[in-house]
C-alpha cells in the first residue's frame, strides 16, 4: 500500500464525505453475522448481478439496533437512505427488485433507530 | 409538486389491527386528492416513537405527526402534503436522546477499510497530535474534557496518562484492554469490529504522549472477528506509514501487536492482563505500585479500555473543551449502554452523561416487553448492583450510580420486570463469579462460594432468617479484604439486591414463596378447575407425565411427579393454571 502523508489526511473534509448516489450498506458484526447477514451480503451480491442491477453493495460494522439484525441501509437516488431490519434472503431480493429498480419503499421493514 | 414519502406506524403496542385502517384511510384520502402519484405511503417497522398512538413522518419535510385520529387524516393530507403547512396540534417535537460520539463511524463506515476512516475523517487527531503537539499539551487536553476510564471505576484518563510520561524509562507500554467479559455487555466488541481504527489512534496518541513505543491490544479469544478486523487495521496502517518508524514523517515510532485472552474474566482486571501478557497465570497483585508506574515487564504502562481510547480521537480533534460540554459536571462525554434483559429494543445506545434511566429504557429501549411493570435495572455485571425502579428518574453518572449501590461498569444495562427473581439474579452473578474467581486470595476464593450455597439455600425453600445477616458479613468481608477488583465487587448484586428488596428475600425464606415464580423449588402448579375447558392440551405437553386425567373429569398435577418446567402454565390458552 502506498505511504500516507500527512497532507493526504489533513486535506479530507469529513463533511464533504460522498459515499456516491447509490449504494448499500450490510451491517457485517457478530450480531450482524450471528442473525444471517453474510447470507444476505452474498444474496444481494449474486442477485444484482444476476439482475443486471448496478448498486454498490459494501460492508459495515453495528448500528445498535441489534435486536432487529441483520440491517441493511439502502441508499438511492431520488428517495431517503432507508434502514432495513431483519432482512432475510428473500427481503434482499424484494429490495433490488422493488427499492434499488422500481424506487418504491418496502413495507413493514423499515426502522426509524434514534 | 415534490416527490413525498409518508412513514406510517401504530406505536401503541396493543393495538394489532389498526394500523391497517389507518392505512387504508391515507390512501383513500390520497386518491380522493389525486396525490398517490406524487406520494408514497410506507408501513413502516419502527419509527422511533412509543405508546404515542398512531404517528406519520412526512419525508422530505421530516415533519412528525403523533396521536393521530381518525379524523385527522384528511385534514393531514390536505394540509401539510398539500399545503406544506404544519399542523401544530400533532407535531411531536421529540428529538433523539442518542449522541453518537464514540459510535459515530460504526455501521457507517467499511471497518476494513483504512480509506473510509480517513474520508471519514480519521487520522486527524493524529497529525495535529504529531505537528503541533506536545505530550504536556496532549495531558492538559484530556485533563480540559474530563474524560473518565470507560472501563468502569471511571478514573481519570490524564492522571494515568501524566503518571506514566513522568515516569523515567527508557521503555514504556500502552495496553487497550478488551477483555471485555460481564455477561450481557459488547460495547467493547462493537467498536473492534465496527471502527478498528480510531481505538489505534488513540493508542498510538496515548504512545506519543507517555513517550511509548510499543502497544499491546488485549482482545479475548472469544472475539474472533474482532481480532481479525484489528489484525487488518494495524496491517494496513503499518504499510500506509501509520505504525512504525516515523510516523508521518516525524521522529516517533510506535508498533502494536494483538494478544489474545484465553478466557478468564479475571484477566480484565490490570494486574491480572499484564501477568497474561507476560505469559504468566493470569492472577492479580496488590497495588501500589500501580502499572502506571510498575507494569507490564516492570515498566510504566497505561490500560485503558477500548471506549476510552476510542473517545481520544474525537477528543483531540475537537479539543478538551468541546469534549466536556457533554455532559455532567463529573462525568464529560458519552458512554454506550448495552441495553438487554426485558426491554423491546435491546442493542447498543450512546448517550450524553447525564441522561436518565427512564429516557433510556423508555424512550430509546421502547419500554418492557409486554408492558410489563419494569422493577429493577440491572448495571455494571457481575461487579454492579440493581437500582429498583423508584430511582428510574436518577441522571446517569459515575457518581449516581454509584451512590445507589452500583456502578457505571463497563456498560451492560438489563432491564427487570416482575417475573425476574431477584435473588436468582443474584444467584446467577454470584455462580458467575465463583466460577471466575482466580482462587489466589481467600476473601473471594471462600466468601463467594459461601454466598452461593446461602443464596441456593434461600431459593431452595430452606433458608432462615439470620442467613441475612450473614449474606451481609460476608459481602462486606469480600468487599474489604479481596486482592482485586473481582472479589471487591463480586458481593455487590447480592448487598444492592437486600438493600432494596430484602422483603424479597423474606418472601423466599420466610413464606417460602417466590414472587415471580423463578425459583423451581418454592412453586407449584395447579389446575383451576372452574376455567379449565378440559381440553387435555397441558398433560399432551407435559414432559415427565406429571398431569393426568380425562376430558370428562378434567385434569391434576401431581406434585411429585412435577419437574416445574412450566409447559403446562405456558400452553394453557385460558389460564387455567395456576402458578404460586
Amino acid at each position: 500500500m502506498k505511504k500516507i502523508t500527512k497532507e493526504d489526511i489533513e486535506k479530507v473534509d469529513p463533511s464533504k464525505k460522498d459515499l456516491g448516489k447509490n449504494w448499500i450498506k450490510v451491517g457485517m458484526s457478530t450480531c450482524g453475522v450471528a442473525a444471517g447477514a453474510d447470507e444476505v451480503y452474498a444474496a444481494l451480491i449474486d442477485e444484482a448481478k444476476k439482475r443486471n442491477i448496478e448498486i454498490d453493495i459494501r460492508k459495515c460494522g453495528c448500528q445498535g439496533a441489534c435486536s432487529v439484525e441483520p440491517l441493511v441501509e439502502v441508499n438511492v437516488e431520488g428517495l431517503p437512505k432507508v434502514l432495513y431490519g431483519r432482512v432475510t434472503k428473500d427481503v434482499a431480493v424484494t429490495i433490488l427488485e422493488r427499492h434499488v429498480r422500481n424506487k418504491k419503499l418496502l413495507h413493514d421493514y423499515i426502522f426509524e433507530i434514534n | 409538486m415534490e416527490k413525498k414519502i409518508i412513514y406510517i406506524r401504530d406505536t401503541d403496542s396493543a393495538q394489532k389491527e389498526r394500523i391497517n385502517d389507518y392505512f387504508t384511510l391515507f390512501s383513500n384520502e390520497l386518491r380522493d386528492a389525486n396525490l398517490l402519484e406524487q406520494v408514497q405511503l410506507v408501513k413502516v417497522a419502527d419509527i422511533g416513537l412509543y405508546e404515542k398512538g398512531v404517528a406519520v413522518k412526512i419525508i422530505p419535510e421530516n415533519i412528525v405527526y403523533s396521536g393521530i385520529k381518525t379524523t385527522d387524516v384528511k385534514e393531514i393530507v390536505e394540509e401539510t402534503i398539500r399545503g406544506g403547512k404544519i399542523i401544530k396540534d400533532l407535531l411531536c417535537g421529540k428529538k433523539s436522546k442518542q449522541l453518537r460520539a464514540v459510535l459515530k463511524n460504526c455501521g457507517y463506515i467499511d471497518p476494513e477499510s483504512l480509506e473510509d476512516y480517513i474520508a471519514a475523517g480519521g487520522y486527524k487527531a493524529l497529525v495535529k497530535v504529531l505537528t503541533e503537539m506536545k505530550p504536556e499539551a496532549v495531558v492538559e487536553e484530556l485533563k480540559k474534557s474530563g474524560l473518565r476510564g470507560r472501563g468502569g471505576a471511571g478514573y481519570p484518563t490524564w492522571m494515568k496518562w501524566n503518571f506514566a510520561r513522568g515516569m523515567n524509562s527508557p521503555e514504556k507500554y500502552v495496553i487497550c484492554n478488551g477483555d471485555e467479559g460481564d455477561p450481557g455487555a459488547y460495547m467493547d466488541r462493537s467498536v473492534l469490529e465496527g471502527d478498528p481504527h480510531s481505538v489505534l489512534e488513540g493508542m498510538i496518541i496515548a504512545g506519543y504522549t507517555i513517550g511509548s513505543t510499543k502497544g499491546y491490544f488485549y482482545i479475548r479469544a472469544e472475539y474472533p472477528l474482532a481480532v481479525e478486523r484489528v489484525q487488518k487495521a494495524i496491517d494496513q496502517a503499518t504499510s500506509a506509514g501509520l505504525l512504525g518508524n516515523n510516523i508521518l514523517g516525524s521522529n516517533f515510532n510506535f508498533e502494536l501487536e494483538i494478544r489474545l485472552g484465553a478466557g478468564a474474566f479475571v484477566c480484565g482486571e490490570e494486574t491480572s492482563l499484564i501477568a497474561s501478557i507476560e505469559g504468566k497465570r493470569g492472577t492479580p497483585h496488590p497495588r501500589p505500585p500501580y502499572p502506571s508506574v510498575k507494569g507490564l515487564w516492570g515498566k510504566p504502562t497505561i490500560i485503558n479500555n477500548v471506549e476510552t481510547l476510542a473517545n481520544i480521537p474525537l477528543l483531540i480533534a475537537g479539543g478538551g473543551t468541546k469534549f466536556a460540554s457533554v455532559g455532567t459536571e463529573k462525568s464529560k462525554g458519552t458512554k454506550v449502554f448495552a441495553l438487554t434483559g426485558k426491554v423491546k429494543n435491546s442493542g447498543l445506545v450512546e448517550v450524553p452523561m447525564g441522561i436518565t434511566l427512564r429516557e433510556i429504557v423508555y424512550d430509546i429501549g421502547g419500554g418492557i416487553i409486554n408492558n410489563r411493570d419494569i422493577k429493577a435495572i440491572q448495571t455494571g455485571g457481575p461487579s454492579g448492583g440493581v437500582i429498583p425502579q423508584e430511582f428510574l428518574d436518577t441522571p446517569v453518572d459515575y457518581e449516581n450510580l454509584g451512590k445507589l449501590g452500583s456502578i457505571m461498569g463497563s456498560g451492560g444495562m438489563i432491564a427487570i420486570d416482575d417475573t425476574d427473581c431477584l435473588v436468582d439474579l443474584a444467584k446467577f452473578y454470584l455462580e458467575f463469579c465463583v466460577d471466575e474467581s482466580c482462587g489466589k486470595c481467600a476473601p473471594c476464593r471462600l466468601g463467594g462460594y459461601q454466598l452461593l450455597q446461602i443464596l441456593k439455600k434461600i431459593s431452595g425453600g430452606n433458608g432462615e432468617l439470620e442467613d441475612l445477616n450473614r449474606l451481609k458479613k460476608i459481602s462486606y468481608a469480600m468487599q474489604k479484604a479481596s486482592l482485586c477488583g473481582l472479589g471487591q465487587s463480586a458481593s455487590n448484586p447480592v448487598f444492592s439486591t437486600i438493600r432494596y428488596f430484602e422483603e424479597e428475600y423474606k418472601r423466599h425464606i420466610v413464606d417460602k414463596k417466590c414472587p415471580a415464580g423463578k425459583c423451581k423449588a418454592l412453586i407449584s402448579f395447579k389446575v383451576i378447575s372452574e376455567k379449565c375447558k378440559k381440553c387435555g392440551l397441558c398433560m399432551k405437553n407435559c414432559p415427565a407425565n406429571a398431569i393426568t386425567g380425562s376430558r370428562e373429569a378434567g385434569y391434576i398435577v401431581d406434585s411429585q411427579k412435577c419437574i416445574k418446567c412450566g409447559v403446562c402454565f405456558d400452553v394453557c390458552k385460558f389460564k387455567a393454571v395456576m402458578k404460586e
